[in-house]
């Protein structure tokens, strides 16, 4: 079930009525849990028994964790937390990677190779749902957080609907005390929630469903495309990611909110952004911080010498991009990203402004480029994130590669064309979203009456429907 | 309590101001009729008055009925007629009744026959979900008529077995109101405007009009010896065992309707059976029927047709078989429109 199918706002009604006419919170939390459930089993419901034998095993983990002060015991929990979450990652993403890639080494060592893959369905929102228990069962560790008293709070936390597939990534600390106390309809923000869900739903199905079809011909065969193609398919790729998922992410958000519950901000403009470390403080924020709390500042952080902390960088993209999926693209991704971060870090060093780390949850907007070292800092940016994208997207290496010639050296055979008019659909698209950051549509729509408001809120959902395309393409990030 | 009142009103606002825009553009809005059933629309609607005998139904027609040669045949009988294959892929009930009222909408001045295929209406729609084929014909009429058969397929059920059946057809209520959702909501409509799309209407008319611009495409190779022995299997199978069947409700009802609307225009509706596989002897419930009913599944009258030479599967012929069935219909309709 997708939040742009009509199916869904069937559901969203039932569980928003039910949950606002439930008095007690235990009610609530269990209606939501009901239907969380029932909206992860509308994609397959055998799957369903992982999220509940990873909550229960979560809250048992918490549990034990504060019945002990014995450091090598709580280690040992934790570690049996870590263990299974990640266990489950590795079996249903990794597994036919690293058997391919450890055959292709040996193969290429000249060693007898002859292990078997396995036809694998990967669960839909596995590494969210997973990151989001982690989260619990560390930060009981660190003993930053209580653990639940009951197994309801953590069930909830980990299978609520909006954001259990793709994300946000929300902490265990932010989420758990929401649920500890009923929350009052007079406090939803209805008006900006509702805007948040339009906003998303335009973001999703009128745009990044759009141009999907352009950037899947382009990236089928990039070999065939001239190379002003693809630039046209490269940045039709741009735009459909950060529609598609931070489309999803409002809907998630806007949801959630109108159920009383706060989701954090997963994205702010990135595409803005003038240097690469600040790109990462606007895209997947949520997923950013999550690598910085749990890896990054484990691993060390920014202590230590220059080669130590720029180690730390590069093993967190890598793994970063590799938590993306099981191929070597991603893998290639994360790694352009890292050294794009040890280059602005090594940049920033000279000029003596480091970037800090700690504070990518309290980012405004990125301003925009106000002079001309601001304008060629942000073409070198969204140009370096556009390469990586390729990476990103590409079906394999082979296509990668001659998407990324025609894209960066200009130089491609093929003769078809997608259109080089399109390039005035991504500027255009770009100046609505310069507008957008710049504040040109936000809050007049808090000022009208609340009749008005309604109104003129179904006249342009009836509008936008005109626009979305006879089927959805899944969200990009349901994969991961 | 007041501002629970005032909550209300908003979203009635709202779901009233969505309803009524969503009508407004819906009523503005051209139908969104499908590509390929543009194409035969526009065309018959061009030249409406040059026809006075239209054929709709399946590919099993569409890929069957030669109209030259039943205009032919029809003058050898005596009877002139100028006809239209307004056959369309996969066009079963109730998409075929909302094409039906499309082509009664032009008022064709000198239509006067109207033959139309049998079939059940159909609630599933797995294979085109997702396409505007499915989205365009789901009016409120039409989706009712796949809800009742959804509810009661076979007809005669009480009032607690079709309450039952409202868990078993959950999927096929929920895809066709979400069908009729799409289609009351415009979903998608703006793609109708954009260059392409007329551009791809206008290729696909020259393959969908066929050879001779009437309606009729000719069809492909007779089966192969493997599947022809599980034909004659199949086949013997059926014949051994003659079966009747009587319309369900929804579909009984919905080729009334049909029948009734032809004959508002003056023209006579008339059924056909195609000469498929399955023998079974389809009657109405209630007499008299609608319209008279020509079936040509019984391979005991017509052996000609269930040669394995002259067919390509269980449902279609080759342009042989199509020679023949369209002879045999020519006469049979023949014999039909001569009587008073």
């Amino acid at each position: 079930m997708l939040f742009v199918e009509f199916r869904f706002f069937w559901f969203f009604l039932a569980v928003f009525a039910v949950y606002w006419s439930l008095r007690r919170n235990n009610s609530r939390k269990l209606w939501l849990l009901v239907c969380s459930y029932f909206f992860y089993a509308a994609w397959n419901w055998k799957f369903l028994f992982l999220i509940m034998a990873s909550s229960a095993l979560d809250y048992f983990v918490g549990t034990m964790l504060s019945r002990t002060d014995d450091p090598r015991a709580r280690r040992g929990w934790l570690i049996l937390s870590l263990c299974a979450n990640l266990g489950a990652i590795a079996f249903f993403k990794y597994y036919n990677f690293f058997v391919i890639s450890a055959a292709a080494l040996l193969e290429w060592l000249g060693l007898p190779a002859s292990l078997h893959t396995l036809n694998i369905v990967i669960p839909v929102g596995v590494s969210f749902y997973t990151f989001h228990s982690m989260s619990y069962t560390i930060d009981v560790y660190r003993r930053k957080l209580r653990p639940v008293s009951s197994i309801l709070d953590l069930a909830c936390f980990i299978g609520f609907f909006p954001q259990m597939v793709a994300g946000p990534i929300v902490r265990a600390f932010a989420f758990l005390p929401q649920l500890r106390t009923l929350r009052v309809f007079g406090d939803v923000d209805v008006r900006g929630a509702l805007i948040l869900f339009l906003t998303g739903f335009i973001k999703k199905a009128c745009i990044a469903d759009a141009v999907a079809p352009y950037v899947d011909r382009y990236f089928e065969a990039p070999g065939n495309f001239t190379a002003a193609s693809a630039w046209v398919g490269v940045l039709f790729y741009a735009i459909q990611i950060y529609c598609d998922f931070s489309g999803y992410t409002d809907m998630a958000i806007a949801s959630a909110g109108l159920l009383g519950y706060e989701l954090p901000i997963n994205f702010r403009f990135p595409y803005f952004a003038q240097n690469i470390s600040d790109f990462w403080h606007h895209w997947h924020i949520s997923l950013s911080s999550w690598l910085r709390d749990y890896l990054y500042i484990p691993l060390g952080g920014n202590r230590g010498p220059r080669w130590f902390v720029y180690r730390n960088i590069m093993i967190t993209m890598l793994l970063g991009g590799l938590w993306h999926g099981g191929a070597w693209t991603f893998v290639i991704w994360g790694g352009l990203h890292g050294l794009a971060l040890i280059v602005h870090r090594q940049w920033s060093r000279r000029r003596d402004v480091l970037p800090d780390v700690r504070d990518m949850q309290k980012h405004a907007p990125p301003r925009g480029p106000q002079s001309i070292g601001g304008w060629l800092a942000w073409l070198l940016t969204i140009y370096w994130v556009c390469v990586a994208w390729i990476f990103f997207r590409a079906v394999d290496l082979p296509h990668a590669f001659p998407a990324w010639r025609s894209f960066v050296l200009l130089q491609s055979p093929g003769t078809q064309d997608l259109g080089t008019w399109m390039l005035w659909i991504v500027a255009a698209l770009g100046l609505v979203h310069w507008m957008n950051s710049r504040g040109v549509f936000s809050k007049w729509w808090r000022r009208v009456p609340a009749p008005v408001f309604a109104a003129g809120y179904g006249c342009a959902f009836a509008v936008v429907l005109l626009f979305i395309p006879p089927h959805y393409a899944p969200f990009i990030y349901f994969q991961f | 309590m007041k501002q629970l009142a005032r909550n209300f009103l908003c979203a009635a606002l709202a779901l009233a101001a969505f309803l009524a825009a969503a009508a407004l553009i819906h009523a503005w809005l051209p139908p969104a009729i499908p590509k390929g059933v543009a194409a035969k629309l526009e065309f018959f609607t061009q030249h409406k008055d040059e026809f006075d005998t239209v054929i709709i139904g399946t590919s099993r027609l569409y890929y069957s009925i030669s109209p030259e040669l039943f205009d032919r045949t029809t003058r050898e009988e005596g009877i002139s007629t100028r006809t239209f294959n307004f056959g369309i892929d996969a066009m079963h009930p109730p998409e075929n009744f909302y094409v039906l009222e499309q082509i009664l909408k032009t008022k064709p001045r000198n239509l006067k026959w109207v033959v139309l295929e049998m079939g059940d209406i159909q609630t599933k729609w797995d294979a085109i979900l997702g396409t505007q084929r499915a989205v365009y014909w789901h009016d409120w009429p039409r989706t009712v008529s796949t809800l009742k058969k959804a509810l009661n397929p076979r007809g005669g059920a009480p009032w607690y077995i079709r309450a039952s059946r409202l868990w078993l057809a959950r999927r096929d209520l929920a895809s066709n109101l979400t069908l009729f959702g799409k289609q009351f909501a415009n979903a998608g409509r703006a793609a109708d405007f954009f260059p392409d799309a007329a551009r791809e209407r206008m290729s696909e008319a020259a393959s969908e009009l066929g050879p001779h611009g009437d309606g009729y495409r000719l069809a492909g190779d007779p089966m192969t010896p493997e599947r022809a022995a599980i034909f004659q299997k199949k086949l013997a199978q059926e014949v051994a065992e003659p079966r009747q069947k009587i319309l369900d409700p929804a579909t009984e009802s919905a080729y009334r309707q049909a029948a009734a609307k032809i004959r508002q225009i003056g023209a006579t509706p008339l059924f056909v059976v195609t000469p498929v596989t399955s023998q079974i002897a389809v009657r109405f419930a209630q007499t008299p029927p609608p319209a008279p009913l020509l079936s040509f599944n019984d391979f005991k009258k017509y052996p000609e047709l269930y040669d394995t030479k002259v067919r390509i599967d269980d449902g279609h012929l080759t342009n042989e078989g199509a020679r023949e069935f369209t002879r045999l219909l020519a006469h049979e309709f023949a014999r039909h429109a001569r009587q008073p």
